[in-house]
């Protein structure tokens, strides 16, 4: 028996409450097991089913964008086994032991490492600007991309199974993740001069001293790669502004005088 | 009333703080989404647009990773956004200087979110327990509920966090006040332009891309150019 739609949307619901128990032990075993359970419930006979769930409780960890595809593809597995108990099974636990940490990777690099800050670095021009519409501008334009890996994927999951696997591959999403990362890259760099001639131009200095912002950016960026703690840095930076912006202040009492 | 402006912070910090981990992950728990929203709610919403501002880029390079748990920029824009409107009101005081002031407090003081959501973290391994024991006694229901008491967890570390943060910055903020004002008029601009730059300078630093640096500089220096030029 296939699932519902009503069914299917059920546990696509659950499943935005996938890390509602996040925990060292499991990380999101429970909430993967909370996800499934209706869906569990519909296919096998109410003797079976707390059987099937203490399959679901162990250990699981993915990316929280790439579960849907993870829980579609299971359920599948699952609705294939509870139609034919005697047939050959490919094991379920092993399938998402298999699948949940390269997607975990796939999932870390393109959205926590890739698009957040290609979209944080878009939203920022506009609140540099202050427009007030930022925050809803980084919502939509962060959302639309991880929404339709969320719908999509869980669809095609649930509709190819196993074969799931080769979607994924056959889109090449490591990729994705190095030119989301490249855009990033770019999109900050444009934010930063952005930042830096906009300033320049209220404080009334010559243009062509922004150029050299790029030094310290890089030292501080070479810096951090050393593992330098970002607190550390800040504090560092005001301290030093505010010392040399004192003595500025003095020097310019002093030459007033 | 300062009290309702800080019960309402709290009722954002716990939605946000769930975003975060626990829920949907939808971002609203991004400091620019998380600190115009407090603002807005507290009627001053320029203020949390630049506190958002300020904080976004700082911590982004920090990923979610596994079990790692990045610095909890949400509380610390949103506790800020809260101690810049309150504190503002009582000092009669304001500007870039109030909010900067005030970050610098909160940032420190945010690390202490580190510790509760870790502490959350751990807590909840007992729900794994207490679902093995439900589902072995034939409660599905009683087991499906340990997985949402884990939203008490994470809503408990986002306020304690955001009370930490708060509790700290309304008491030291009024004393700093008076003696930093001053001085720190002839540098705020400069520190306020400096924090996004470190913020994106660390993630150039980080990010995994390779000609990173060449990338970075060819698209600032021509966005620059094309500035100053046309």
């Amino acid at each position: 028996m296939a699932l519902s739609w009503k069914t299917r949307l059920h546990i696509w619901l659950r499943l935005l409450l996938l890390q509602a128990s996040w925990n060292f032990e499991r990380l999101q075993g429970l909430g993967f097991f909370y996800a499934l359970l209706p869906g569990l419930k519909k296919l096998y006979p109410k003797e079976d089913v707390l059987a099937v769930s203490q399959r679901h409780v162990g250990y699981f960890n993915t990316h929280p964008y790439l579960a849907p595809l993870v829980a579609g593809a299971v359920l599948k597995l699952e609705e294939e086994r509870a139609l034919d108990s005697t047939g050959e099974h490919i094991e379920i636990d092993e399938f998402k032991e298999m699948v949940a940490a390269p997607y975990a990777a796939i999932g870390d690099a393109l959205f926590w490492g890739g698009l957040r800050p290609l979209v944080a670095g878009i939203s920022l021009f506009f609140a540099v600007k202050g427009i007030l519409w930022a925050p809803v501008i980084f919502i939509l334009l962060y959302n639309l991309v991880p929404m339709w890996f969320r719908i999509g994927f869980f669809v095609r999951g649930y509709r190819q199974g196993l074969k799931s696997i080769e979607f994924v591959q056959k889109h090449c999403l490591p990729d994705w993740a190095i030119h989301t990362k490249e855009a990033a890259v770019v999109v900050l760099g444009g934010l930063s001069a952005f930042m830096v001639f906009s300033h320049l131009n209220q404080q009334h200095l010559p243009n062509w001293l922004g150029l050299l912002t790029l030094f310290p950016m890089i030292l501080l960026g070479l810096v951090a790669r050393k593992g330098i703690s970002t607190l550390l840095l800040i504090f560092l930076t005001a301290i030093s502004i505010f010392l040399v912006g004192l003595f500025w202040a003095d020097l310019a009492n002093w030459l007033a005088l | 009333m300062i009290s309702v402006d800080l019960l309402l912070g709290a009722l954002i910090a716990t939605i946000c703080g769930l975003d975060r981990v626990a829920i949907l992950q939808f971002m609203l728990s991004r400091p620019i989404v998380a600190a115009p929203l407090v603002a807005l709610v507290l009627g001053e919403p320029v203020v949390g647009l630049q506190v958002g501002l300020l904080v976004e880029l700082l911590w982004l390079a920090r990923l979610p990773v596994g079990a790692a748990v990045p610095p909890d920029d949400t509380q610390v824009a949103i506790a800020s956004s809260v101690m810049v409107i309150v504190s503002g009101r009582f000092l009669n005081a304001g500007g870039i200087e109030l909010i900067l002031i005030c970050l610098l407090v909160a940032l420190p003081l945010g690390k202490v979110g580190q510790y509760f959501e870790h502490y959350a973290r751990q807590y909840n391994v007992r729900l794994s327990k207490q679902v093995e024991l439900a589902l072995e006694n034939g409660s599905i229901r009683a087991a499906e509920w340990q997985h949402l008491r884990g939203l008490i967890s994470f809503s408990l570390a986002a306020i304690a966090t955001y009370a930490v943060i708060l509790a700290g910055g309304l008491t030291l903020v009024p004393l700093i006040w008076p003696l930093l004002q001053g001085p720190l008029s002839y540098s705020s601009d400069w520190v306020a332009l400096a924090m996004p730059l470190i913020g994106i300078a660390v993630i150039l630093g980080t990010i995994n891309v390779s000609r990173a640096i060449t990338l970075f500089c060819a698209s600032f220096g021509m966005a620059f150019l094309l500035m100053w030029l046309v």
